[in-house]
């Protein structure tokens, strides 16, 4: 590993920390897609602050993109406002306008600059070590490094000072608002912050993956967690984990990084998807499987309690009578003579004891809809545990 | 024209994020077949478009992440696993290979003619099944669950509809790119949105504004040297959308405003005229003239209301006197107890 590899990774985990904690707010807040927006339409303001500075590398471009990236928020609030369009129209409306003129911009006046919109979109992260910054004639690191470095310090910095402010307004914007907080304010300053993040990284890495270090990493662990300390925590964990495990990727493969840390992402994501332990896909299906079988348990049990007859109760009848197939009888059967609630003598089935208490509380579960009766069969069921 | 049906399902950014998760799809199609023939590679974009589309749906409906997360994870997740395919096949030892991110940014320029026949037999297959369908689709719009309980298949039109969107959107591809072809799906849906509450108005309208912004967009960058076709389509889509926003008679801004500052003058007009009906009660004599004076420290009351008043003979002037008039009293009089009733 030479100094440029290690390089190369330290952007791109700062990238990803710096991504993950607006990210985290972003997907809590049901605004994701700003992200994307504002990734598209900072290209207006990078075209116009190149037009005053003729300079490239010049930081005012920054300024420049951030603020484009904040008028795009303000605008899609503004049209939302009017109640004319839903919010996700408004954004569609919104961020290829804007791209449009930022387009039109470059191929009017700027055709014999460097300045494309492949370069703006997609970014290149292997040759960031090669933009190195010089102070007084020392080269003191890549100036991605540094300037990813200080929003990241920035943004660690705002959300230690306004954790507290951030939590309450992202999961009760009311009660934030009657304790005093501005909730605008801190909408605004989580915008600026993406916004500027966005502008800081996609300079580095390109736009595509600035959003999806923004999401993924906080999607995947808003999947694994409900605590907002801990899905920080994983988000980050993905994105890092991601970004020097795609670095790899890449090498080994000869592609593109941003492209390779978006796979890696997209197969962690795929990964906790499938398989996470209460919210996965896997877990949810059993979960529906349990619920339905249990489901079945209850009817076949109300079926014995309401019948009394012998023919009513034999295991053929009751196949034909509540219209099963022979293996999900079978299931239902099973499970019902584990846990002690059905007899089965000579092929006549009848309630246990504890199967018909069960079958009552069952039924004035489903009555009276109160939690409180069946605390105790909780632990057996799934069913009443929803 | 389906972007309507977008826009009122509320996927409007579906249009967006399934145009990204075209990209892998056109890769690997590439990469199959090694020759970039259009139609494989058009393929290619609508199967993983598809498959995009249904993994949003399905993250939405078995996780607890909301659509904009879904749409936003899916959309960069596709494109950038894209990306890696297409910086994995430029480095493969192919002729071919060059022009493929044409279909990123999309150059109306490089249409050929079969494209041009390709796209119309699509439109024309689009408008087929969408008069056949409409009613399935309109009743699926607008009440999914009471289409349920009528026994259509809501599963079958459900997926009917969005692989119409997506396969509009993969040809639009070609057109004007990955990123402007959301804003062809949503703004001259959006625009027709804010003219008229009818579906099929709307649908119409909607295809009437594209096509519209299609044509002066392309006669707009035509006209020009060094302007590409999609955005000026585009802005131009953007500028109808402005234009319906602030013009539109029922919805837009403009009568809006209008209509607001006529509602808080008559409100003012019938403050003032309270005022003067509490003042003239205690007196026997209704038409007894007070000063102007006394309306001075009264919220509602300006010089105009007054004027106002005078003209619809409630109010009688006289130096610097008023006195309410017969009718006025009256209507004053009335106007406090339809308020009355009101409250109750």
């Amino acid at each position: 590993m030479n100094s440029a590899q290690i390089e190369i990774q330290l952007i791109a985990s700062l990238v990803a920390i710096a991504c993950a904690i607006p990210g985290t707010f972003l997907v809590l807040r049901k605004m994701a897609m700003i992200s994307d927006a504002i990734s598209h339409s900072i290209l207006p303001g990078i075209v116009i602050g190149f037009f005053i500075t003729q300079d490239l590398n010049s930081p005012i471009l920054i300024l420049f993109a951030a603020f484009t990236g904040i008028i795009t928020v303000v605008l899609v609030e503004y049209i939302q406002k009017t109640g004319l369009v839903k919010e996700d129209t408004a954004i569609g409306l919104v961020f290829p306008a804007l791209f449009s003129i930022g387009v039109i911009l470059i191929a009017k006046n700027a055709n014999d600059v460097h300045l494309d919109v492949d370069a703006v979109l997609l970014g290149e992260l292997a040759f960031a070590p090669f933009d190195r910054l010089l102070i007084s004639g020392i080269d003191v690191g890549p100036k991605a490094l540094w300037i990813i470095g200080v929003i990241l310090l920035i943004t660690i910095s705002l959300l230690f000072a306004f954790f507290k402010e951030l939590k309450i307004s992202t999961f009760d914007a009311g009660l934030a608002a009657s304790l005093g907080f501005s909730p605008a304010i801190i909408h605004y300053g989580l915008m600026s912050v993406a916004s500027v993040t966005t502008v800081g990284a996609f300079d580095a890495v390109g736009a595509i993956l600035v959003v999806a270090l923004m999401i993924t990493p906080a999607a995947t662990a808003y999947l694994l967690t409900t605590d907002l300390k801990k899905m920080l925590a994983l988000a980050i964990t993905f994105g890092v984990l991601s970004a020097i495990s795609g670095y790899w990727f890449a090498h080994w493969l000869d592609a593109s990084i941003a492209g390779s840390i978006t796979t890696m992402l997209g197969l962690l994501f795929l990964i906790v998807y499938l398989f996470a332990p209460s919210k996965g896909v896997i877990a949810v299906m059993y979960r529906e499987k349990q619920q339905r079988i249990e489901v079945s348990l209850l009817t076949f049990l109300l079926h014995l309690k309401n019948h009394n007859e012998l023919e009513e109760r034999h295991v053929n009848h009751l196949r034909e009578h509540i219209n099963w197939q022979k293996v999900r009888a079978k299931t239902v059967l099973e499970l019902a003579l584990k846990n002690n609630m059905i007899m089965v003598d000579n092929n006549i089935v009848s309630l246990t004891e504890k199967g018909d208490t069960f079958t009552s509380k069952a039924i004035d579960y489903i009555i009276t809809n109160e939690d409180a009766q069946i605390e105790d069969m909780k632990d057996d069921f799934f069913l009443f545990r929803g | 024209m389906l972007g309507s049906f977008a826009v009122l399902r509320k996927q409007s950014l579906l249009g967006d994020a399934i145009s990204h998760a075209a990209l892998p799809g056109i890769a690997i199609a590439f990469l199959i077949t090694g020759a970039k023939d259009s139609n494989t590679l058009l393929l290619g974009a609508l199967v993983s478009g598809l498959i995009g589309t249904f993994w949003i749906r399905s993250i939405v409906k078995k996780t607890h992440l909301k659509s904009d997360t879904a749409l936003g994870l899916i959309l960069s997740l596709f494109f950038g696993f894209g990306m890696l395919l297409l910086t994995f096949i430029q480095k493969q030892p192919n002729a071919n290979q060059a022009g493929l991110d044409k279909y990123l940014f999309g150059q109306a320029a490089t249409l050929v003619e079969s494209d041009v026949w390709l796209m119309a037999i699509v439109t024309g297959l689009c408008l087929f099944v969408l008069l056949l369908f409409w009613k399935e689709f309109k009743i699926l719009l607008f009440d999914a669950d009471y289409t349920k309980t009528l026994g259509f298949n809501t599963k079958f039109i459900d997926i009917l509809i969005t692989s119409f969107i997506v396969l509009a959107i993969v040809l639009g591809l070609q057109t004007v790119g990955v990123v402007l072809m959301s804003a062809m799906l949503l703004a001259p849906a959006a625009a027709a949105r804010q003219w008229t509450n009818s579906l099929s108005t709307m649908v119409f309208l909607a295809a009437i504004f594209g096509a519209f912004s299609g044509v002066f967009g392309t006669a707009i960058s035509a006209s020009q040297t060094n302007l590409s076709t999609g955005p000026v389509i585009v802005l131009v889509a953007s500028v109808f959308v402005f234009f319906s926003f602030v013009f539109s008679p029922s919805r837009g801004l403009l009568f809006k405003q209008i209509r607001f500052i006529k509602n808080r003058r008559d409100l003012e007009l019938h403050k003032t005229l309270t005022f003067m009906h509490h003042i003239a009660e205690t007196h026997d004599d209704i038409s007894h003239p007070h000063a102007i004076k006394l309306l001075n420290n009264f919220q509602g009351f300006t010089r105009k209301t007054l004027q106002k008043l005078v003209k619809k003979d409630y109010v009688e002037l006289q130096g610097n006197m008023w006195s309410l008039t017969e009718i006025g009293f009256e209507t004053a009089a009335n106007l406090y107890t339809k308020q009355s009733t009101e409250d109750e």
